[in-house]
Order: C-alpha cells, then sequence, then structure tokens
C-alpha cells in the first residue's frame, strides 16, 4: 500500500496522538523535567525510557522472528545498521542542542500546545537545522542520512 | 547526587505507566505502518512540504500534526491544562531576558535539528525506536548523545543555569 493512502495518514495522526499525549502524561515537554534528568537529579525520564525499551524490544524481536505481516506495511522490517561517523558526530551535536533547549524533537510541539510562547523559536530552528542539513548534503550530491530510528524514507517511496 | 523520584510526580503519570504506554505504541505503529515512531524524520518532511520542495502530504505531516494535538488533550485531562507562558522559566530567571533566552534557545534548536538530520534520529527515533529494534548505529548515537547532553547541562550550571 502507497504511504500517501488515506490508511497511512490515519494511522500516522493516531499514533502521533497518542506519542503526544503519553508525553504530555508524563510533562516531558517541560524544560524542568528534562533539566532535572539531564542534572542527574531526577531518575524519571531515565525509568521512562527504559520502560519504553523494557517493552518494546522483547515484543519487537519475538515479532520480527514469526515474520509478521504488519497491517499497512508488508512484513515487519527492521533496521540494524552499523555505527557511521555521522550518528557520533549528529548525536553530538544533537546533545548540545537538546540540553540548551531543554526539548527535544517530539516534546517541542508539546510545549508549543501547552502554551510555552518560547518554544515557538524552538520549533522555528529545529526546522530551520534540519533543513540547513538536508541542503548542505542535497549540494554536495548525496542523500540524507536515514536513521534507524527516523521514518524510513527512500525505502518504500511515498 | 541525589536521585529525587517524588518532587515531580504531582499528576504525572508514573514511569511504569508512561513507559510501557510508549513502548507499546513504538510496537502498535510497527504493526500497523512498519515505521518506527520517530519525530525528527517527520519535522524534515513537513519542512520540505512547507518549502515547496515536495508537492504530497505524506503521513509523516499528518503524524507531526498529531503529536501536538495528542500533547493538548493530555495537557488537558492529565496534567494542568493549558497556561500561556515562556515555557522557560528557569533559564528566564538565571538571565534575566525573553530575548536573551529566546536567542539561546532558537540556536539550541537549530544546532539540535541539525545534529538530529545527521545523526538519522532524535531522542525518540534513536534513544527508544532504534534501540528496540538492537540496532548499533542507534544505540551509539543515543550513548553520544546522552553523555554530551549530560555533559553541556553540567556546563551551564556555571552560566546560572541551576
Amino acid at each position: 500500500m502507497m504511504q500517501s493512502s488515506l490508511m497511512y495518514k490515519i494511522a500516522g495522526l493516531l499514533f502521533g496522538a497518542g506519542f503526544g499525549f503519553v508525553l504530555a502524561a508524563a510533562k516531558l515537554h517541560e524544560y524542568e523535567v528534562i533539566h532535572a534528568m539531564l542534572r542527574l537529579e531526577e531518575a524519571y525520564t531515565f525509568l521512562l525510557m527504559g520502560g519504553a525499551i523494557a517493552v518494546s524490544m522483547p515484543l519487537l524481536w519475538l515479532l520480527d522472528r514469526a515474520k509478521v505481516t504488519t497491517l499497512l506495511g508488508g512484513q515487519l522490517a527492521l533496521s540494524r545498521s552499523k555505527v557511521k561517523k555521522a550518528n557520533l558526530v549528529g548525536g553530538a551535536l544533537f546533545g548540545a542542542g537538546w540540553a540548551i533547549s531543554g526539548t527535544c524533537p517530539g516534546p517541542a510541539v508539546v510545549m508549543l500546545s501547552s502554551g510555552a510562547g518560547l518554544a515557538v523559536l524552538t520549533v522555528l530552528g529545529l526546522f530551520l537545522g534540519l533543513t540547513l542539513r538536508d541542503r548542505q548534503v542535497a549540494r554536495a550530491g548525496g542523500s540524507a542520512t536515514v536513521g534507524d530510528g527516523e521514518q524510513r524514507m527512500a525505502s518504500t517511496g511515498s | 547526587m541525589q536521585i529525587e523520584l517524588t518532587e515531580f510526580s504531582d499528576g504525572r503519570w508514573p514511569w511504569w505507566i508512561a513507559g510501557p504506554a510508549l513502548g507499546l505504541l513504538v510496537v502498535g505503529f510497527f504493526l500497523v505502518s512498519n515505521q518506527p515512531l520517530g519525530a525528527s524524520g517527520a519535522y524534515a518532511e513537513t519542512a520540505k512540504v512547507l518549502t515547496g520542495r515536495k508537492d504530497a502530504v505524506s503521513w509523516r505531516v499528518w503524524y507531526l500534526i498529531g503529536i501536538p494535538v495528542g500533547g493538548f488533550l493530555g495537557i488537558t485531562l492529565v496534567g494542568n491544562g493549558f497556561e500561556a507562558r515562556t515555557g522557560y522559566e528557569p533559564l528566564v530567571e538565571a538571565w534575566n531576558s525573553n530575548w536573551i533566552v529566546g536567542a539561546v534557545v532558537l540556536v539550541g534548536a537549530t544546532v539540535m535539528g541539525y545534529g538530529a538530520r545527521m545523526a538519522g534520529g532524535c531522542t525518540s527515533g534513536h534513544g527508544i525506536c532504534g534501540t528496540a529494534q538492537r540496532s548499533p548505529a542507534s544505540l551509539a548515537a543515543t550513548g553520544t548523545f546522552m553523555a554530551v547532553a549530560i555533559a553541556t547541562t553540567y556546563l551551564l550550571g556555571f552560566a546560572g543555569v541551576k
């Protein structure tokens, strides 16, 4: 099924909303929560991420082994790429920006819809930075890194 | 170092509810769409549509719209509700200027966006979805951004951010 289909869009909207709901319920859109985590003053967010991985890692492993067919996207395919330099350099830049802005791409838009005025600049900056990288890579004649955790752009078309 | 478990727990879902719920959403999205639930890729796709480099509005744009909509519901139903504020009160307190905080946040977020695109993912993408797939690239990216973010936060302490 084409990823531009209505079903894909509905699934995207619903799972995006579910993701945003949990982020808000855990207050991960609050600067103070992320800051307390990164100052190593509060274990909450580390435990939350660990809890998410503890549930999803074994389930994905089992579903992958069972060669499950997904509802819209064919047989379940996990990505397990080798480490590249871009993962490390990009990760370091991301980490520095994350600490300064006190939020990351998902929670940033929740911050905005929770009434945080300066989050307009956070979201704007994210768009700027991502586009800057895309343009730089395009000028060099390549295509942007598609990470194992990012939406797969190349493999299934749109 | 003191680990404080209760300070923020008022009105928040406990981690052992929110974490597994997030994990189930990740697995659910794989089962429906065969895609990882990462946020930065959705930004990149939306940026392309907004700047006219892509015509078709794909599901990733709808996904990015869904996050703040669901977030608003979560804030209304679980949290303290919509509240107009800067969102960066500790920084405003430290530097005493919305303009300085705004400029720093804009630069920080730009670096974050650039880094996410270069690394191929962010906290949700590499940190949760990539790690759950047991991807070496995601594990390396996650370890790097965690370490650098903790170090940067420590350094921000010298700039008055407590």
